[in-house]
Formats: C-alpha cells, structure tokens, sequence
C-alpha cells in the first residue's frame, strides 16, 4: 500500500507539473497572439491614450516581468482582472464551470442510459434490422462532425417534430439536444463496445451454465456485462471528459449554452488573456483532479495496481 | 485534443486496447463525478426557474451575439446600443419614419449661431428616484469627450465647448464654432443621459454592472451569453411599455437563432440574411421587418499601396463590380445600389445621380492605363460581420479576376480586424459598414474620410477637405447641400472608398408584434412603437 | 505511466464477432477499398473527372437543386449549386484534394513526431521519458481547439499551419503507442542478448522494435486519418480552416450549414462522402488490426 501511496504522489506530482507547462503555453500563445489594447478603444483614439492603457495592464514591461506577475499570481488562484469584463477573470470563469459541467453530466448520462441498453439489445438481436440500425446510427455519430449533429437536431427533433426547444439554458428540455450533441461520439462508442462485450459473453461457458442452472437470460446477460464492459466503457468516458472543452465549443456555440467553452474562445478572440488563462487553468485542473481521482479509485478497484 | 476529443479516433477498441497496454492511464470515475454535480446544478436551475415562474408578458429578442457592456459611452456596439437605448433616454430621438422627435428635451432651439437651448421634460426621473435634472446631461456630455475619461464615443460631441445650466430644467450648449448637427448629435450614443450622482457614488466599473438610467427598462438581471433580463419602467414619462419585460438573448448560430423564432421562444430576432427571408415569411406565425440601412457597405481602399495608389485602378476596381448582380441575386432584391457616397434617406441625398455603374470594358481599359502588373489585391476580412460578408468577398475578388485584377480573399479574425484598422495595415482592401451617424453626409462621408477618420488612408484632398470642414461649420443649407454634391463627385473620383450596396436590415417577427425597426440600427422600444397582441 | 494489464480489458478489443479468425477478406473490406480507391482516383484526376471548375461562380445559377437533366437551356449540375452557383460535384471532387491532403500529411507528422519522440522515451527510460511523457500530459490536459486557435491568431490561416496544427493535434497517441510497445519488447530476451552480445542501441532499435511496432502503428494511422479529416471540418466551422474559394469537404458542409432546410444539397453531399470516407478508413483500421496483431484474436 506504501507503493501505491508512492505511486500517487508521482502521478499527482507530475501532472502538476504538466498543468504549469500548459498554463505556461497559454501565456506564450496569447502573448503572440495579438494587442488586446486596439480592441479596448475606439479606432480614433490617440497613441497616447493606447499607451496609457497599456502601462495600466503592465503590458510595455519585458515578457519576462509580466511572465514573473503572471506566475505570482496563479500561485495564488488568481490570473487578473478580466480586460473585457473588468472584474476578477477566475471568478468571471468560474460562474461558468456549472453551466458545462450540466452540460457534460448530462450527456454522459445520456451516452450511457441509450448506449449501453442499444448496444445489449444488439447484441442480443445481432443480425436483424434493429442491430443495423442501431450499429449504422452509431457509426454516424462517430463519423459526423459535432456541428452537423447539433444542426440537424435543431432542426430535425426541435424545429420538424418540435420535441425540444431550440437552444438556450434552463429547464430540463433546454438540455437534451446539447447533451446528445456533446455525447453523440462517447454514446456511439459505448454502444458499440457493449455489444462486443454482450457478443462475448454469449459464447461464454457461464452463460450455458447459466442457462441450464435455469436462470433467466436477460439477468445473467446484464450483470455479466455490467461487470465486464465497466472498466473500458469509463476508460472511454474518462477520455472524453479530459477534451470536454473542446467539444463544449462548437456545442456550445450552436445551442447557445452558457458554458466555459464559448467563454474561453469569445475570450481568444477579445484578447483576454486573464480569462483565457483562468479556463485552460480551470479545464486543465479538473482534467488533473478527475484523474487523480480515478487513479486512486483504480487502485482501490483492482489491487495488482496496489501491489505495483 | 479537438471538437469532440476523439483523441484516438473513430475507434474505440483502440482506445480499449491502449488502455491495456497502458498507453493510456486510467481516468474514468469522472463521469460519474461530473453526472453527479451536473445534475445538481441541473436541479439548481429547476428550482430557480419554478421559483420565480412568473405570468409575466415578456419580449424576447435575440442577438447575433451577447451584449458587452451597459455603459453607454463604452461601446459602440449594435448588439449593446440595442439595450442602452432602452436603459437610458437621450435628449431627442430619431424614430423609424428617420425624423427627430423630442424626448428627454420638449424643445429646443439656435439661441445664435453657435448657442443652443434644450428645455427639459419635467418630472423624470431615474431608475433609483432620483430627478433627472440639467447637470445630469452635463455630466453625461461632458463625460462623453472628457479626455482622461476611458469612454470611447469623445468624436460624438466634441463640437461642444461649454454646457451651462441656468436651472434644472434648461440646458444651454455653447459650440466652438457653429453646428447645424448639434440636436441631432443629441439622440446619437454618447447622449444617453446617465445619472450623475449614483455614477459617482459608484464608480464606472459598478456602474456598468449594474447602471442606471430614465428609460422605459430598468436593469434586472444578467447571466452572460444566456440572457439578460430587464423589467418594464412602470412610472416611464412615456407611458409603461406593451410588455412586463423585455430579455435580450445572444442566438450565435444562425440555425438557431432562426429555429427560436419560428418555434416562437423569441419574438425578435436580428441579422436574417435574405436567404432566410421566405422561410420567415411564409411560416404561420412570423414576418419579416425589413429597413434600409441608414448606412453602406463599402470597401475601405489602403490607398498609398500600388497598384491602389492609382486612381483609375481603383476606379477599375468599382466599374468591374456588378452590383445590380449582387443584390437581385445575392441579396434576393433585399439591398439598393448607392449612387455616392451620401445615402438615401440622409440629407442632401441627391436622387438625379445614376446609381454605381457595371462596366467590366472601361475597367479593363484603365487597367490597362493603370499599368497593372498583377500584383496580389487582398481582401482582408473577418467572416460573418456583415450580413453576406462572405459571400460578397468571394463574389467580388471572382468579378475581379474577370477584368484580370489578381484578388484573393483572406479571413481574419474580427480582433485582428480591429487591430489593423488602428495601425492602418490592411493590405488592399477591407469590408466596413459606416452608418450615417445624424442623418447626414457630416456624419457619415465626412466623418470617415476627414483627415484621421477610421479610412481616410492617405486619401487627401485639399477642396474636398475645405467643403467638408466649411460645411460642418454652416447652417445654410443650400451652402451644405452644393458642398456634399462636390464633395461627393470628389470621393467618386478617388475612391478611397468604394461603395457596394446599401443593404436591407431583415428583422424576424413574431407577427403578434408590432414594430418597426430603425435605419440607424438603434433598437428603441416605447409605448408609442411597440404593441404585442397576446395574452 | 502506469502500465499493468487487464485481462478484462484485452477482451473487449474488438466489437467484431471472433469470426476474423478466418483469412478471408470480408466484403465490406472489399467494398471500402473500392470506395477509398475511387475517392483517391477523383483527387488524382480531379481536372479530367470534374463537370465544371471548382470555384467557377454563376450567381444567377445559385443554389439550384440537384438535377438528373438540365432546365431548358441551363447547364447541368447533377448534385446541384451552392451559395455563389459554384458546381457542388465538382467541388466535391476537388475538395477530396485538400480533405485527404490535410489528413495524409497531418498523420504523417503526428506519426513521425508521435513514433521518433516515443522510441526515444521507450528506449532510452529514464529522465528523458520523464519529460516527454510530461509534455505528453500537458497536451492531454490541454483544450487543443484553443491552442490551434491562438496557433493560428499569431501564424495566420494557411494550408501549411493548417496541417501543422492538425499534425500537432495527433501525436500523443503514437508517442504513448510506441513507447508502450517498445517498453514490452526492450525486455523480451531476444533484445537483451542481442544487447549482451554487444549489438548497438540503433540496431536494436531499427532491425527489432520498429518491425514489431509497424502493425500497431498502422492501425493508429488509419484511425488517425479519419478523425483528421473531421478535424479539418471542426477548424472550418471556427473559420480556421481552408481559405476560400478552395473548396474542401469540411469547408462545404461547414458553408451550407445555413442553409439545411432549404439546400440541403450544399453540405449532404461533402457530408456524405467525409462521414464514408472517416467510416471506411476507420472499419478498415479496426480490421487491419484484428489481421495484423495475433493478441487480439485470442478473444
């Protein structure tokens, strides 16, 4: 247990490390990126008044001063003042954490209350017309990119069938199509690699066993399942969350979701660099925690990682 | 690593199988993790919205982007301005028909050449109680151009040399010199009337977040990029608007934005490109609003560059536009061919003037006489600023290519636009979209080609300048009117500007509301203007 | 990182049934070849094959729908006219140019950069794995639409950084791939008494862990090129993919976006042929690798 409790040290160690290096690229990135200054004022303001403002935001000092401020601060959990919003920058992205995490849990949830059922009763029902079916839609969803998805459902179920509202945040309904939208690759993912696992578990000795001992199949099935696919379904799930941001963009974007991703690329393009600076720290920190944790739960889980 | 993290691709058995290799390092009990607090938060909003449900008669309007800010004199912004028209009043008020119209002043009137006197509306008063009184429009103009103060509308009323106020109700403006535009200045942006003792108390930053003005709407509420919501005025000077509330929505994605008005979750929406026209129109419940844009889309010219240093290239450059093309096709009819720069509905609009010409021959004659060599002609531009932006580069540089000018369009970033615009970098030419600020060619041909103006490159011309500057200082009419005409026959010679089309701003309706929208793209709703026809 | 193996985890590798046991190349194989081949065939001889020029506008020919046979008088455009009136067949056609352009040359990259930095981690151990693995990390904790879009804020929207970018986006996946094998090889007795008897690290390295790594790698590769090409289309919905009028798949659907109920030709066509084209590269990855790695068929 002492190497294992040595292992977790290493592991948080390092990705500590890796979160310094990627806040350290946004820092690089955004300093090249562009003169937030011009964007702040109107386009017949003087040089001077350009000056001014830049002087205040400590932008004229040497990139290595700023670099020095900048770490300083994020030591201490705090990236600036947000030049467009002029409040706190961390508090600005954290007011938006909630909003992607819905989005996120939601469509997680999804993935697996239609994927994992999908992809047993294929498997069950391998060769009819239900598995082509559902296996075509799943390999769709793989192979379309994130925007078409949420387009067509807009119009399709929200415009056509007018099952759900059109975008926005708030009741329940709001969040179906976004979720399905953001979870449309994990769920076609998850319902493939179920039916797998159901195949297999099909052919197995246990099953006859099982069969003969008289028990009812569904059942047998299920939990065999439940216990075999776990592991790799939540490796796959764990995986997409690491990239939630990127997919919360363009998802965000067409549904109009209040999230941290539409935050952090309006952000880019404003040249905030405390706000984009405080959500690739906050997304990058949470892809930290989560692992972590998951790291801890493995070795709780599965004890030859203990023995390790 | 990208739009949906497929990291590893279509497959998720490689993923699985990497797993097993331990490629990949085990991560997985967040989902559980993040369904759990999803779901709170999921349960939080719920409660919040059945908590406050109300009855309410709301207007919803929805945006092609989310509202920056509330302090009237620190954007400029249509999607901002579309609220602070609302949240504060101006001195007078430029309705739909594009006549001025008294509001916050009953009257006003030339004292002498440079000395103007507004009476004020008695008994208005502001969000928080408080009168709205004389020095509250002195500050807010004084603010308006105050130079260490960061707003940034000071070219609005810097004609202004000293406002007294003999008392609470009368306003007496004295310009530097005389300025026919003074009143009309007044219903611009940088006019709203801004509290003064509350903004003192405190502060701009506090008063941005949460500010206060005399307008039909008070503010309530913002979650940002979801809504902002603001609560009808019930004691407004004009009467309480037609509804409880007005929400203000930012609908990025166009599909959407569309589909929310169809589906009816928003009872205004803006920016509809033509093409989405007769989807709007012919659905049960919805209309297209359509207003001629009391303004142009034109092609700013970085003019010291050759081959654009040359006059008759750049009159090439517009002959080879067919812009009858551009809007019967393009625009499906929804846009007019300008003849000049003074626009119509401006005025000293001069309608005997034949709208820009088609002709790809003389263009490739004064190419030719240009002694063009081929050089790469840019259109630097960011994608989706204009209405048809896109489409109207790609169409441009192609008829372009026809009389045999090498174009080719380039996309930026809309900051990098900006930037640009600043630093005057632009290499060929750039999309911009001035409105006509007071309704005349002072504030519109004039106030962008004026020496420093946002494009006057090196575009200088010694009698267009005289005219212009002469006729910013004139109130004889028939003095302007002759000034614009030349000046405009001078800005048609030179193009440092080239103007394309004069567009229609498409509004989509719900057809149980009643509204007109304006030229100049200030979204003002009043009692007078608004009616909503349901329970 | 962490390495021990699951034995429940190597028996969900594939969602085939076992039946790829058996030699013979399925059908869908068959018939996912033939439509790579023609898809690579019309990139080739895109001038020959294409009806009209890609970039050709006729404003009064816009979008006009599909058509088997020619209005009166009008030419015909058998998958119909976009936006400008340009021939959507043709810029299909022309647009497999860019679309499997961006893809090869992106998987290229993050294979070699992906392949190198991960022999390298694999075989040399140590504080050089230490710190390539890190920056594998960091790249993975990283949202990378927005590094691609400050990448290209600073470099400007061109062909090259386009493949950079997406090149850039892939490689963690190779480098942690061949680190993994080379890992489990490096220990394998063959290598440690080639290594007793004096055989050089290179040797090693070339004659033993790079064929034992090819198989594996290739599948990566498939798999890689398909999620590329949707990438490209990702970036062009962000306005950072090809420049105009260059027409490429993820571009169209991207153009055509605005107008899915009312041309749905503009985006179904380049739509379908990307989302076949992601889908038949990445089928035939997955039965590349139930052939190529003998492991995986146990199951």
């Amino acid at each position: 247990m002492q190497g294992f409790g040595r292992f977790l040290a290493y592991r948080l160690g390092r990705m500590l490390v890796a979160l310094w290096a990627v806040v350290t690229v946004v820092f690089v990135v955004m300093r090249l990126s562009g003169d937030p200054v011009p964007l702040l004022l109107p386009p017949d303001a003087p040089i001077a008044e350009m000056e001014r403002l830049r002087h205040e935001m400590g932008l004229d000092r040497p990139i290595f001063v700023q670099y020095g401020v900048f770490v300083n601060q994020a030591l201490r959990g705090d990236f600036g003042r947000s030049i467009h919003f002029r409040t706190s920058a961390m508090q600005v992205a954290w007011e938006r954490v909630p909003a992607t995490l819905e989005l996120a849990g939601a469509s997680f949830l999804c993935a697996i209350i239609i994927a994992i059922p999908a992809g047993v009763i294929s498997a069950i029902k391998r060769g009819t017309a239900y598995d082509s079916i559902v296996m075509g839609v799943a390999l769709i969803g793989q192979a379309a990119p994130t925007f078409y998805i949420g387009i067509m459902l807009i119009l399709t179920c929200s415009l056509w069938l007018g099952l759900f509202p059109t975008s926005g945040r708030g009741e329940w309904r709001q969040l179906v199509l976004p979720a399905i939208t953001l979870g449309a690759f994990a769920m076609a993912s998850i319902a493939r690699i179920t039916r797998s696992a159901v195949l297999e578990i099909l052919r197995a000795d246990f099953i006859r066993t099982a069969r003969a001992k008289g028990l009812p199949e569904f059942y047998t099935i299920a939990k065999h399942t439940m216990r075999n696919a776990a592991i790799p379904i939540i490796t796959i799930v764990g995986l997409q969350l690491g990239n939630l941001l990127g997919g919360a963009v363009v998802t965000e974007t067409i549904f109009s979701w209040p999230g941290i991703g539409r935050l952090a690329i309006q952000s880019i393009y404003n040249r905030d660099y405390p706000i984009v600076q405080s959500c690739v720290f906050m997304t990058a920190g949470m892809f930290v925690v989560l692992n972590f944790m998951v790291d801890v739960a493995y070795g709780i889980l599965d004890p030859r990682i203990r023995r390790k | 690593m990208s739009h949906r993290g497929e990291g590893d691709g279509m497959s998720v058995e490689s993923l699985v199988r990497q797993f097993r290799d331990g490629v990949i390092t085990r991560r997985g009990f967040l989902a559980g993790a993040a369904g759990v607090l999803g779901s709170l938060a999921a349960a939080e909003g719920l409660l919040a919205r059945v908590a406050g449900a109300q009855s309410k008669k709301t207007l919803t309007v929805g945006q092609s982007a989310d509202v920056s800010k509330l302090d009237p004199q620190m954007s400029t912004t249509v999607n901002d301005i579309a609220v602070t028209f609302n949240l504060f009043d101006n001195l007078t008020s430029r309705h739909a028909d594009g006549k001025l119209y008294p509001s916050l002043a009953t009257e006003w009137k030339l004292v002498n050449p440079t000395t103007w006197q507004f009476k004020l509306r008695p008994n208005v008063k502001f969000h928080n109680g408080d009168p709205l009184t004389s020095t509250d429009v002195k500050f807010t103009y004084e603010r308006s151009y105050d130079p260490n103060a960061k707003v940034i509308t000071k070219s609005v009323l810097n004609t202004i040399e000293r406002i007294e106020t003999p008392d609470p109700l009368t306003v007496v403006i004295v310009t530097k010199k005389p300025d026919p535009l003074l009143a009309a200045r007044t219903s611009y942006y940088a006019g709203q009337i801004m509290p003064k003792n509350y903004f003192q108390k405190v502060g701009e930053d506090e008063f941005n977040a949460k500010p206060i003005g005399s307008g039909p709407v008070k503010f309530t509420s913002w979650v940002k990029d979801d809504r902002m919501i603001l609560d009808a005025n019930r004691d407004y000077w004009g009467g309480k608007i037609a509804v409880d509330q007005i929400v203000f929505r930012p609908l990025p994605e166009l599909a959407a934005r569309i589909g929310a008005l169809l589906k009816g979750e928003a009872d205004i929406v803006t920016k509809v490109p033509p093409d989405q026209m007769e989807r709007v129109s012919k659905a049960a419940n919805t209309k297209i609003e359509g207003v001629l844009y009391g303004g142009l889309y034109c092609l700013s010219v970085a003019t010291q560059k050759p081959p654009l240093d040359s006059k008759p290239f750049r009159q090439a450059m517009s002959l080879a536009i067919d812009r009858e093309l551009i809007v019967k096709e393009l625009w499906r009819g929804q846009a007019a061919v300008p003849n000049s720069m003074v626009i119509k509905g401006d005025a000293h609009y001069d309608p005997t003037l034949p709208p820009l010409k088609y002709d790809p021959a003389r263009a490739k004659e004064l190419i030719k006489e240009a002694n063009y060599k081929g050089d790469e002609l840019l259109i630097e531009t960011p994608i989706g600023f204009m209405v048809m932006d896109k489409e109207m580069s790609e169409v441009i540089v192609s008829m372009w290519k026809d009389v045999g000018i090498n174009a080719r369009l380039e996309q930026i970033e809309y900051s990098v636009y900006q930037q640009k615009i600043r630093e005057k970098s632009f290499k060929g030419v750039r999309w911009t979209d001035p409105t006509s600020a007071y309704n005349d060619p002072d504030g519109m041909m004039w106030r962008h080609l004026a020496e420093g103006g946002p494009n006057a490159y090196w575009f200088r011309n010694a009698r267009f300048d005289e005219l212009g500057t002469a006729a910013r200082f004139s109130v004889d009419e028939k003095f302007r009117e002759q000034a614009y005409k030349e000046m405009a026959r001078i800005e048609l010679d030179f193009l440092p500007l080239i103007p394309v089309i004069q567009p229609m701003e498409l509004y989509g309706l719900q057809k149980a509301v009643e509204w007109k929208p304006y030229a100049n793209q200030m979204m003002e709703f009043r009692r007078f203007n608004l009616k909503v026809n349901r329970a | 990182m962490a390495s021990s193996t699951h034995a429940s985890v190597e028996n969900r590798l594939t969602d085939e049934e076992p039946i790829v046991r058996r030699r013979t190349v399925p059908l869908f194989v068959w018939a996912s070849a033939a439509f790579l081949l023609v898809v690579v065939l019309a990139a080739a001889a895109a001038p020959l094959v294409s009806p009209f020029d890609p970039i050709r506008q006729s404003l009064r020919e816009r979008l006009k729908a599909p058509a088997l046979f020619a209005e009166e008088g009008r030419q015909r455009h058998l998958l119909g006219t976009d936006q400008l009136g340009r021939d959507i067949l043709s810029r299909v056609i022309y647009g497999s140019r860019v679309s499997l352009a961006v893809g090869f040359a992106a998987v290229i990259i993050g294979g070699a950069i992906g392949g190198i930095l991960g022999l390298i981690s694999g075989y040399a151990g140590g504080v050089v794995d230490e710190i390539i693995m890190l920056v594998v990390d960091a790249q993975l904790a990283f949202p990378f639409i927005l590094l691609a879009i400050g990448i290209i804020a600073v470099l400007g929207p061109s062909f090259g950084n386009l493949i950079i970018i997406v090149g850039l986006s892939g490689w963690v996946t190779y480098a942690r791939l061949v680190r993994a094998q080379v890992l489990t090889i490096k220990e394998r007795e063959f290598v440690i008494a080639i290594r007793g008897l004096g055989g050089s690290t290179w040797r090693i390295l070339v004659s033993h862990i790079v064929p034992n790594t090819l198989a594996p790698f290739l599948v990566v590769t498939t798999l890689e090129l398909a999620r590329t090409i949707l990438l490209e289309s990702t970036l062009s919905f962000l306005g950072l993919g090809i420049q105009p009028p260059t027409p490429s798949w993820g571009g169209m659907l991207n153009e055509g976006r605005g107008y899915l109920d009312s041309a749905w030709w503009i985006s179904a066509f380049p739509g379908l042929v990307l989302m076949l084209t992601a889908l038949v590269v990445s089928r035939v990855g997955d039965w590349l690798r139930d052939v190529l790695d003998p492991t995986l068929r146990g199951a």
